[in-house]
């Protein structure tokens, strides 16, 4: 609760910084509020608290809480650049950090209407950021789709939330569980639970309701972008999961096979839409998608361990992209061009740029020593114990795809032609952020545990 | 109203076939009893009688999008105040001090606007 | 009032609401005007808020009729973000017409 109130009362504080004139201090001000936040998260661990029967800060969503904290920590030191060239960036700010508001009640509902207002919370901002770039049509196009897209699928949430009420006469999680598992054979719970499904794949792009997500990936401003495929994403994924393993844990005969259909889209859509971009802007969102149905797996399969590998997946998968991102940003920046041509031999003379683009593309596609080849793993792992099988082949194969379409990045970096020795210039925040991304994408590589150990 | 037959909804038909048949009725008699005359002042624009200028579809100032857009979200806001209202006395100080922090909320975001200058009206 | 709100068995709520929102749902994906894909999106939402008070009535239990006040409020702030980035859009393109987006393909 008390993460809640820091964050709410930043972003309070973010909104008045320009009338009142304290603009050049907001940055560090955010920092440190994030810092704050994430010690008062941190000291609830092991203190599960329930607010009223709204909210329950237990370990899950303390850690998850956690997590989105630190993303969004690395995602401020990366977007404070490029906001500092546009004119309201306190707008900006406020908005980012009403949506993490947003965030952390997803990851810490035990109640329908929590679950709800925290997918509006931290939607809502998210349309205004995503068509931030007033004077660009692709930036406008981009939030109107996202909106549209979003506020459709919230009906979808709605109108599922209100069939599961029908039937339980209650929007505790808690007496949702008991309510469904006795009226487990009713029509109106199967269209719910499938209602409410459809409701949270819309926001964490599952196809086949993924066909926002390119384009609302590729026209948004390339921060926007980072903070939907990490903090969005995990979040999402954050929230499906807790819902599902709380109320329909016991019901697994009414949704898994549909999700498994799903997961099984996303990953032939995403990974084969993937290789044929040549921007990598739209690689990045169609790996997005991709990354989704990996994910998924994990919720699919639903098992002990299938917390742990959620966790695991959505934090490196999110501290990757945000690598991945920066390097977008700085070299699209310098380029004027996002194709993966404005990459071509960099590696002379941006070293540091190529290695962090290097083991991030790794770490995306999954390849050790880097966190995501762990990360497949235990996604992978959870599917074999529920003995998914046939699905674990399936994401294989999706995986060796996806090596290819990273792997053009690598080489375009390492193997083409130089086409210019100048270096690409880059600030020190943002070489905070590609050192950080970097050293944690290797560590939790190679230390998995550092993660996994927490829940 | 224990019975629940068709036959109960009689009086809902009777109002729906009158209001539709006043409404179909005096299009038709209408039409058929008035007098047609077509002149140009005739099929002009009737505007008070006043003579119409230019097209009524023309782009019309941003600020009374902004009015309208706040006006419907702060309108939207007060329907929190009903549960309170109606529980009133039960919810106590409890209750009156939640919804005074609630309506600070409200006015942190007014103060937001007013700052911005979105009800501004003067100024171009 | 609760008592009349019961005389109409519960099925027709439903039926009516699924409707709605069915009307609704083919709104958002045929029609080519985004202010009526708007107004399509709220008779959705309002299919819901219907469904709601009528299981609300039906459990004898006052937090559906809560949550209704919630997605309203909601509503009413996505309505008023979306009007507001369809200006953006208008003052760019000219145009209320969804065709006009078309710039983001692949």
């Amino acid at each position: 609760m008390n993460t809640l109130i820091i964050l709410s009362a930043l972003g309070i504080i973010a909104l008045f910084a320009e009338i009142f004139r304290f603009r050049k201090a907001l940055f560090p001000l955010i920092l440190l509020g994030l810092g704050g936040a994430f010690f008062f998260t941190a000291k609830e661990y092991n203190h599960p608290q329930i607010f009223l029967g709204m909210m329950n800060f237990d370990n899950y969503a303390v850690i998850f809480s956690c997590a989105i904290l630190i993303i969004a920590f690395l995602w401020f030191m990366m977007a404070k650049n490029y906001f500092l060239q546009e004119t309201s960036v306190t707008d900006h700010f406020a908005l980012i950090l009403f949506s993490l508001v947003g965030a952390v009640v997803m990851v810490s509902f035990s109640n329908l209407t929590m679950l709800f207002l925290g997918i509006e919370i931290l939607s809502v901002s998210v349309y205004v950021l995503a068509a931030s770039d007033k004077s660009n049509v692709m930036s406008n196009e981009s939030g109107f789709k996202y909106f549209l897209m979003g506020s459709f699928a919230t009906g979808f949430l709605l109108f599922g939330i209100t069939l599961i009420y029908g039937i339980t006469g209650s929007f505790d999680l808690a007496s949702i569980h008991t309510q469904v598992a006795a009226n487990h054979d009713s029509g109106l719970v199967i269209a719910g639970i499938l209602l409410l499904m459809i409701g949270l794949a819309f926001k964490s792009s599952l196809a086949p309701f993924h066909f926002w997500a390119p384009d609302v990936y590729e026209g948004a401003p390339t921060t926007v972008t980072t903070y939907m495929a990490t903090v969005v994403k995990t979040a999402a994924f954050a929230a499906f999961f807790r819902l599902f393993s709380t109320c329909f844990a016991g019901v697994t005969g009414h949704w898994t096979d549909v999700l498994w259909w799903m997961v099984v889209l996303t990953l032939f859509v995403g990974n084969v839409s993937a290789v044929r971009q040549k921007s990598v802007k739209r690689l990045l969102a169609y790996s997005s998608v991709a990354h989704a149905g990996y994910i998924a797996i994990a919720v699919v399969s639903m098992g002990a361990a299938s917390t742990s590998a959620i966790l695991y997946y959505t934090f490196t998968y999110s501290i990757s992209s945000i690598s991945a991102f920066t390097i977008l940003f700085i070299v699209s920046r310098h380029k004027g061009s996002k194709d993966i041509s404005a990459f071509e031999g960099m590696s002379k003379a941006n070293p540091l740029l190529s290695f962090a683009m290097t083991v991030a593309m790794l770490s995306l596609a999954g390849i050790p020593p880097t966190a995501g080849f762990f990360a497949k793993y235990y996604v992978f792992l959870t599917a074999i114990n529920a003995g998914n099988t046939l699905l674990v082949l399936i994401a294989v194969i999706a995986a060796l795809v996806g090596i290819y379409y990273y792997f053009r990045v690598i080489i375009a970096i390492y193997f083409k032609p130089e086409q210019q020795l100048v270096p690409i210039k880059v600030g020190p925040l943002h070489r905070t952020v590609l050192i950080i991304t970097t050293i944690l994408t290797l560590l939790f590589g190679l230390f998995p545990n550092l993660i996994l150990g927490w829940i | 109203m224990d019975s629940n037959g068709p036959i109960d909804y009689l009086p809902i038909a009777i109002t729906v076939l009158v209001a539709g048949g006043f409404v179909v009725t005096t299009m038709f008699v209408s039409n058929i009893l008035g007098p047609k005359r077509k002149g140009k002042i005739k099929l002009d624009t009737f505007e008070c009688g006043i003579e119409s200028q230019g097209n009524a579809r023309i782009p019309f100032s941003i600020k009374y999008f902004l009015a309208a857009i706040l006006f419907v979200l702060f309108d939207v806001e007060v329907i929190f105040l009903y549960p309170w209202a109606v529980d009133f006395r039960k919810l106590g100080m409890d209750g009156f001090w939640e919804m005074i922090s609630y309506m600070g909320v409200i006015l942190i975001g007014f103060f937001y606007i007013l700052k911005k200058g979105a009800l501004k009206w003067d100024t171009d | 009032m609760l008592g009349d709100l019961k005389t109409i068995p519960l099925d027709w709520y439903i039926l009516l609401s699924s409707i709605l929102f069915c009307i609704g749902v083919m709104g958002v994906l045929f029609r080519r005007n985004a202010i009526i894909i708007f107004m399509s999106i709220e008779l959705m939402l309002n299919a819901v808020n219907l469904l709601l008070v009528a299981f609300s009535a039906y459990h004898n239990d006052a937090k559906g009729q809560v949550f209704v006040f919630f997605t309203m409020a909601v509503a009413a702030a996505e309505i008023a973000v979306g009007l507001a980035i369809l200006v953006v859009v208008y003052r760019n393109t000219k145009s209320t017409d969804i065709d006009v987006l078309n710039r983001l393909k692949g």
